[in-house]
């Protein structure tokens, strides 16, 4: 194959890695929102995406009103919960544009020197990774809050294809080969 | 073709919506509008599905799990005011305002107390401009008009938001008039 990032133009190599740099940044604040709004345990994901525990909503044959006591503390805002109308445009929101990442990621992948099979398998890890972590979200919230790890796995396969990528691309474009001058 | 993929990507940019940003907490706006109250209740109204079907077509609204929740506040025994929390969806993301009712009936304050991070400055320019001044006072059956009010004052996009705040102050006169002054515990 000619497209190869350790015998390419200064150029392109310069841009696949800003294009990972900035993938990089994407990515360290997406860990930080996910520390923030769900958390890194199963339990946490769990309780993010799966949602308290509500009974079906019958509406009553005629309305009804029921007064309880609360304290200020009970009105403060509850835990950060994804509803399935949030899933839902969360899903819609984040897919393309994973599969986008996951697309320009396969792209750098295609100019390394890899076997056949490493290649496949890290285009396959690529486009998984979100696959994985929209399953579990979704699993989670209309299946089982076990599933809650299948969303775990997905956003570290999500790092870890990331990493593999950027730790290959940067080894092979800017190391000095043997007998090629800088 | 790559034109058609940068626009399908500016595309899904605009439609993402920004992430909510609390402008006020719920307590610190129950404090608010609801000055000196030392005990609270919530009085919650779960709608018949014709009650639900006659707010919704009137305001275009259905609460959460048709669930209506005004907080009382009281006073030893005397009641200090009610608010309702009226939430707001707008293609820019929600808004929440606390419309606060004092014990005559009407509205007594209202507080903005979420926004997004896209909707928040122009949120911000409305309320300096002194739209929620224009809500108090108003009682059930009126028609909140903070929009109209402030259009030559303000932005484009800022008058849109009160807009949007005004239809939340709409809910809120119509669900205390109908389901909290006409209900009985």
């Amino acid at each position: 194959m000619v497209y190869d990032l350790r015998h390419a133009d200064t150029r392109l190599r310069w841009l696949v890695t800003c294009l990972l740099g900035t993938f990089g940044v994407a990515y360290l604040f997406g860990a930080w929102m996910v520390g923030l709004y769900a958390g890194f345990t199963p339990r946490s994901v769990a309780a993010t995406y799966r949602g308290p525990k509500m009974p079906m909503h019958m509406p009553p044959e005629t309305t009804v009103v029921v007064e309880h006591a609360v304290t200020l503390g009970e009105l403060a805002e509850p835990a950060h919960t994804v509803d399935r109308d949030l899933l839902v445009q969360d899903t819609h929101v984040h897919i393309p544009m994973y599969g986008v990442i996951a697309a320009a990621l396969s792209a750098v992948v295609l100019g390394l020197a890899l076997p056949s099979w490493a290649g496949f398998g890290l285009i396959t890890l690529l486009f998984a990774a979100p696959w994985l972590d929209f399953a579990g979200m979704w699993l989670t919230k209309l299946v089982a809050p076990g599933f809650a790890l299948v969303t775990l796995a997905g956003g570290w396969a999500m790092g870890l294809g990331y990493g593999i990528v950027t730790a290959l691309a940067m080894w092979q474009m800017w190391t000095p080969k043997k007998g090629v001058a800088g | 073709m790559i034109s058609k993929f940068l626009a399908a990507m500016a595309v899904a940019a605009v439609l993402h919506i920004t992430p909510t940003v609390v402008l006020v907490q719920r307590p610190d706006a129950v404090k608010a509008l609801l000055p000196g109250a030392e005990a609270f209740f919530a009085r919650e109204v779960h709608l018949s599905n014709t009650d639900a079907h006659r707010l919704h077509e009137a305001v275009d609204w259905s609460p959460e799990d048709g669930v209506l929740t005004f907080y009382t506040g009281k006073t030893a025994d005397r009641v200090a005011g009610a608010l309702v929390f009226v939430r707001v969806d707008t293609p820019h993301g929600p808004v929440e305002v606390a419309v606060g009712f004092t014990p005559a009936g009407a509205i007594g304050g209202v507080v903005v107390t979420k926004a997004t991070v896209e909707t928040k400055p122009w949120v911000l320019e409305a309320l300096r401009a002194g739209l929620v001044d224009g809500y108090k006072g108003l009682k059930p059956g009126s028609t909140p008009a903070g929009a109209a009010a402030l259009k030559d004052r303000i932005g484009a996009l800022p008058a849109y938001m009160a807009g949007q705040l005004d239809k939340g102050v709409a809910r809120a006169l119509l669900a205390y008039g109908t389901f909290y002054r006409g209900a009985k515990t």
